[in-house]
């Protein structure tokens, strides 16, 4: 196999979750892309532990989607409290606190 | 490779030795949050408030009794490990004496955060959901500031983050912009955070380990490609940086200081600065020291910006804690000047530098909780005029907090400035430290500007009154001031203590 | 090699009753630290104990003297080292007394004229609420001198000098509403920290050069130094002492200080303080015996200021300001006297011991008079007070003759001498010092004449005048806790003079400190006939005073159509004038200048930068602009911009 493909793909992924989170407004999804950022990540990781021969690489796979699921359940409880008071998830509502 | 996983789980598993006593203040700081958990679901809503306040005091007072009954035997025995601190949990965790006086440090503004969250009569708008918070935080700090891998690392870096963004939403009044704090400050976090993790896997491929000392070895020497060191060294970095609000890292914290309860925002400024860059130190120290002359310009220049963005921003805020924030990025600033300074008195003048910055925020945090006008906390500046007239013994003690954050001698702050600045001196970077020292002038200016308010100016008519504080505010803000004192008059012992032993891998 | 040094200076450690000498210093510190300390507590005793602790420091006093003329002549000169005060790297300054006969000489008077001071302002101030606070200070005062006379270096020295500045200072504010009071003790203040000024650089100089402070090393080593150094050290320690002493030209602070209460006036302003001057520079004698020039200074100085101190005196109508007057025109005798060198410096201190008790007398006097004339200083407003007061014009009497030199009391064993040894003095000096010094004697015999025809002679002025704050005046004899100190300082006056000198006694019993006394070289006249011819003197001025204001009744408000000579006199004989133009004047020019420069140039730049700075930060503030979109482009840009240099550092 060539690793190189891997990590181009994770690389790609990655760039794809930083974009998402500067142009997508709607929390949920920049927190998805955020998401995805993570999961780049892991593939990096899974592809790492393959070319060393590791299985070090992979077990942080999992910790890492552990850390995302606990991230998952604290930012969709923020962005839960902030659509009950402002009804809109639109990141760029939330704008008072600025200069 | 299915046969090769097979025999491998074949092999007699060894647990690792874990040296419970090193751990113990973690492991009991940890163990009385899952405590605060089971309070916060069992016990009735009218007792909690109590209950948490003493399981929370109990679990730092106790941490402090086994750290300190650590550090004693550890002083005790002696000898070439003895000394210097022992790595456990087969090596993730390192125990050293920075590690112990961080952990000290972290403590003890704990109990300081500890007494302004806990203070209902002047505050009084958050749930007891913010105890528990409070110590899984408190836990996940002295883990970053201990931990000798870079996955250790990320976890305590999520076990400190996520409790602080639950905290920064949970005030009653002045609901919006709290809960917009809380958001701005988890996207961007997690944003961080990626990076941070990005960083991880680079490095991961190119040493094949994420544990610090072997990263230090493979980069002396290894075939890998340096594009895969540098380039995850700089992304990792960014995630450390961002959570010491280092400028242009710090965008986060002038929203998130002013919209988060007053005192979380104590907490958040003086602990996680203290954690953020106990990490630094060590990744810096441990894992980069042999490429040093490779990164320490790019961190130069990190410096100057951090420095002149807190500076020049803080000028025209209008808004105290706003103002604070970009004091604490001019100030993160500083402390990078230190860090990057590759020496013991580097190390040693940081550890210094953020235990005092830590004092003195935390009692400006205390004051400011004070100032309240009918809607809440009365945070704009133009209220503040006059303050002097009204309330001379508050406006006294804030004017001392904030020359202590502008480094005024007889304060701990011109005593941090110093031997920082001496450190990087020593260490040849004298055109480091004249930006600095001009844009400490720079930052003197704001602090000065709202001395002036207070006390030049005529009071607003409808200007805020100064609550009568609880006795855990008071007893908060004299200690932060007494230690702000003390280390601008007597630093010796803490100085000594700082420069007792480096970082062990 | 210190021992060594001490043995060669015969210096011995302190034994037996010097060993406690540290008492000295103690025991008006302990009273002062009660009396501030102990707040108004002390109010109702405060006074007693201050009183107490001087009287037991005099009596201690007294004791070592006595056990020290009991030595030999070798051994009189004893250090108590106390502790090590300022060790820093190679200056190491040792706390240490010295007994020698010279500082046991100052540690009576001080403490005997203090001693009595301090019972007479028990009276005094008896209607003063702060007066608690009064003795505190006296205490203060008195604490600071004795360690000025005690220390055993220039530093100890300068200590005690700086502390009784400060004493000075606080007493003579003590009644700090008056505006007049506040702007003296401002005023003495700045112009003794000019002469302090040369006092330390003279110290600089001697630790530059030398290597050490103490007495006994710089008098075993200042034999080293080249001719200029010595000369250099020699005029500022004359400046320090002119500073301190009201001489000229930094004479004006001195009258001015007679703001402060009475008592004051007496023990800082006339018997002690001031002639701490005088004590500088006979305490430096082997620094002076090496510069001859230095030494031609000082009687200049001298010189000039007991001439300026005289004529003035003539002028004024305040009673205290005349005798502050003659006060500086004796010091100025003093001056001269120790400026002569060997010949002269037991002169100096005879005179400033017989002057001690005489002026403290008069002045103590002077304040029985406005004790009983509702604190009217105007002698215009005087006038037959004698059968109201016969003690004070019998005291006061006594100290008016000893001052004027009339025969066989005090000032005329010392002064006189004083005048024969300037007379002794080479070519044209003998004659301008000596006759200046001559002319002294008629001045002051008409000045001192005028004062007491002025207030205890003539029409009882005072019937017919109400004082200031619209009081009648009912001049009543003072209490005997002012008068018994009064008529001690009488008799002082009237025997103090031949006592010390005859046979030599005190030149004989200074010896040890100061070198033999030398005879006056040639003096042109034999030494009768210089008594006949200040005598003669004397009694012109006093004939000249009754002629002038004797004679004819004195008119209640100051005639304005005078004499130039007369209107000089009254404006200080310029000396305010000659400050204001040749250092006020210029030094406020100078001032202004530099606001200016600092309010145009510095200033500009400095608001210039503030103002970019908050330009740039009010418009770059918009770039936070609350939406976390953006703050996510901005860490990504930086973190681009971070790895980006970083690889490029690596591979470039």
């Amino acid at each position: 196999m060539t690793p190189t493909y891997y990590l181009l793909l994770s690389a790609l992924l990655f760039s794809i979750g930083t974009i998402g989170v500067l142009v997508r407004r709607n929390a949920i999804v920049v927190f998805m892309c955020i998401e995805l950022m993570l999961n780049a990540v892991n593939l990096t990781l899974v592809t790492f532990a393959r070319v060393n021969g590791q299985l070090d690489g992979q077990v942080m796979a999992f910790f890492v989607m552990v850390v995302a699921a606990a991230e998952v359940v604290v930012g969709l409880a923020i962005i839960m409290s902030i659509f009950r008071t402002r009804r809109s998830a639109s990141v760029d509502d939330s704008n008072l606190l600025k200069y | 490779m299915q046969e090769q996983f097979l025999a491998q789980a074949q092999q007699q598993v060894n647990a690792p030795d874990i040296a419970y006593g090193a751990i113990a203040p973690v492991l009991i700081v940890l163990g009385f949050a899952c405590l605060s958990v089971l309070v916060e679901a069992f016990v009735a809503k009218e007792r909690r408030w109590g209950l948490q306040i003493g399981v929370a005091a109990a679990a730092i007072v106790l941490a402090g009794a086994s750290l300190a009954a650590f550090i004693s035997s550890n002083d005790a025995a002696g000898g070439p490990t003895g000394k210097t601190g022992v790595t456990t949990l087969a090596g993730a965790v390192s125990v050293d004496k920075p590690a112990l006086f961080l952990w000290g440090t972290l403590l003890a503004l704990g109990v300081l955060a500890l007494l302004l969250i806990a203070d209902r009569t002047v505050g009084g708008d958050m749930q007891t959901e913010v105890f528990p918070l409070f110590l899984f935080a408190l836990g996940g700090m002295m883990v970053f500031c201990a931990a000798n891998n870079l996955l250790t690392m990320f976890i305590a870096l999520e076990v400190l983050s996520l409790p602080l963004y639950l905290m920064c939403g949970l005030a009653r009044k002045r609901r919006l912009i709290s809960q917009e704090a809380a958001v701005k400050y988890f996207l961007l976090g997690a944003f961080a955070s990626a990076f941070f993790l990005y960083g991880l896997a680079l490095l991961y491929g190119y040493a094949g380990s994420v544990k610090l000392a072997d990263i230090a070895t493979a980069a002396v020497g290894t075939d890998r490609s340096d594009t895969l060191l540098f380039g995850g060294l700089g992304l990792l970095v960014v995630g450390l940086l961002f959570k010491g609000s280092v400028g242009p890292f710090h965008t986060w914290t002038p929203d998130v200081y002013q919209g988060a309860p007053t005192s979380v925002t104590a907490f958040m400024a003086a602990c996680t600065k203290v954690a953020a860059f106990g990490g630094i130190l060590r990744v810096l120290t441990v894992a980069f020291q042999s490429t040093q002359w490779e990164w320490r310009g790019v961190l130069w220049g990190v410096a100057i910006a951090s420095m002149a963005i807190g500076a020049i921003f803080g000028l025209t805020q209008t808004d105290v804690k706003r103002m604070i924030a970009y004091s604490s990025v001019a100030h993160a600033g500083f402390l990078l000047v230190g860090a990057i300074a590759m020496n013991t008195d580097g190390l040693s003048s940081t550890l210094f530098y953020l235990l005092a910055y830590g004092f003195t925020t935390i009692a400006s945090f205390g004051v400011i909780s004070l100032v309240r006008s009918g809607s809440g906390e009365a945070t704009d500046l133009s209220q503040w005029a006059g303050l002097a007239k009204r309330s001379p013994l508050l406006a006294g003690v804030f004017t001392f907090l904030l020359l202590a954050l502008a480094g005024i001698p007889l304060t701990s702050g011109f005593i941090g400035k110093f031997v920082v600045f001496s450190a990087a001196l020593r260490d040849g970077m004298a055109p480091l430290v004249v930006i600095a020292l001009v844009f400490s002038a720079v930052a003197a200016f704001f602090y000065l500007r709202v001395v002036v308010l207070m006390y030049f100016s005529e009071p607003a008519e409808d200007g805020p009154t100064v609550s009568v504080p609880g006795a855990f505010t008071t007893v908060a803000i004299t200690l932060g001031t007494f230690v702000t004192l003390l280390l601008g008059v007597l630093p010796g012992f803490v100085l000594n203590w700082a420069s007792s032993g480096g970082f062990l891998s | 090699m210190t021992h060594t040094l001490l043995a060669a200076e015969g210096a011995l450690p302190a034994a037996g009753v010097a060993q406690s000498a540290w008492l000295l210093l103690a025991l008006p510190l302990f009273g002062a630290a009660v009396l501030l300390l102990g707040g108004k507590a002390t109010n109702k005793w405060g006074h007693l104990l201050g009183c107490a602790t001087v009287i037991l420091a005099f009596v201690y006093g007294l004791t070592l003297f006595l056990s020290t003329t009991s030595l030999k002549a070798a051994d009189r000169i004893q250090e108590l080292h106390l502790f090590s005060w300022i060790p820093v790297d190679s200056l190491s300054i040792d706390f240490g007394l010295r007994l020698d006969p010279l500082s046991l000489t100052f540690v009576l008077l001080i403490t005997g004229v203090g001693s009595l001071i301090h019972v007479y302002s028990i009276g005094y101030m008896s209607h003063d609420t702060d007066r608690r606070k009064f003795f505190a200070y006296l205490n203060l005062f008195v604490a600071a001198m004795l360690l000025l006379v005690l220390g055993n270096g220039f530093v100890t020295l300068y200590f005690g000098w700086e502390g009784v500045g400060l004493a000075s200072y606080l007493l003579i504010a003590f009644w700090q509403h008056k505006p007049a009071a506040a702007t003296a003790a401002k005023k003495a203040f700045l112009m003794n920290r000019v002469g302090d000024v040369g006092l330390a650089v003279a110290i600089f100089l001697m630790w530059a050069n030398l290597g050490t402070t103490q007495y006994t090393e710089v008098f075993a080593k200042i034999g080293t130094l080249d001719g200029g150094t010595v000369l250099a050290i020699s005029l500022l320690l004359l400046l320090g002492a002119c500073g301190k002493s009201g001489q000229f030209p930094l004479q004006a602070w001195l009258p001015d200080a007679m703001e402060g209460p009475t008592p004051v006036s007496a023990l800082i302003h006339a018997a002690t303080m001031v002639t701490a001057g005088v004590y500088l520079i006979a305490r430096s004698n082997p620094i002076y015996d090496l510069t001859a020039d230095g030494r031609l200074v000082v009687t200049i100085i001298g010189t000039v200021t007991l001439l300026i101190g005289c004529v003035i005196g003539c002028a004024y109508d305040d009673i205290k300001k005349v005798l502050a007057y003659s006060t500086v025109s004796q010091i100025g005798y003093m001056i001269l006297g120790v400026g002569l060198g060997p010949v002269g410096y037991a002169l100096g201190i005879t005179h400033l011991l017989t002057h001690g008790f005489f002026k403290a007398g008069l002045f103590l006097g002077a304040g029985s008079v406005m004790h009983g004339m509702n604190d009217e200083v105007d002698m215009r407003q005087y006038g037959g007070l004698a059968k109201k007061m016969p003690i004070t014009f019998a005291t006061f009497g006594l100290g008016y003759l000893a001052l004027i030199g009339f025969p066989f009391l005090s000032g005329f064993y010392s002064k006189d001498a004083i005048i024969e040894a300037a007379f002794g003095q080479e070519g044209w000096r003998g004659w301008v010092f000596g006759g200046a010094a001559m002319l002294g004697v008629a001045l002051t015999a008409f000045y001192m004449t005028r004062l007491m025809l002025m207030t205890f002679f003539g029409e009882q002025r005072w019937k017919n005048l109400k004082s200031s704050d619209g009081r009648d005046y009912h001049p009543h004899e003072s209490p005997a806790v002012m008068t018994v100190p009064m008529i001690i300082l009488a008799v002082g006056s009237v025997f103090a003079g031949f006592l010390l000198t005859n046979g030599n006694f005190l030149a004989n019993w200074l010896e040890p400190s100061l070198g033999e006394l030398k005879e006056a070289g040639h003096p042109p006249l034999p030494a009768a006939a210089m008594t006949a011819l200040s005598l003669g003197l004397m009694v012109v001025g006093v004939g000249l005073a009754w002629l002038f204001v004797g004679r004819k009744p004195v008119p209640v408000t100051k005639p304005e159509r005078v004499s130039w000579v007369v209107r000089a006199a009254r404006a200080d004989l310029y000396g305010n004038k000659l400050n204001e133009t040749l250092f006020a004047k210029p030094g406020e020019a100078l001032t202004k200048g530099l606001v200016i420069a600092d309010d145009k140039a510095v200033d500009g730049t400095v608001t210039g930068i503030a103002g970019a700075l908050a330009f740039l930060s009010s418009r770059l503030r918009r770039t936070q602009t609350g939406f976390v979109r953006s703050y996510a482009l901005t860490m990504l840009g930086g973190s681009v911009l971070v790895v980006a240099a970083l690889l490029m550092v690596r591979f470039s």
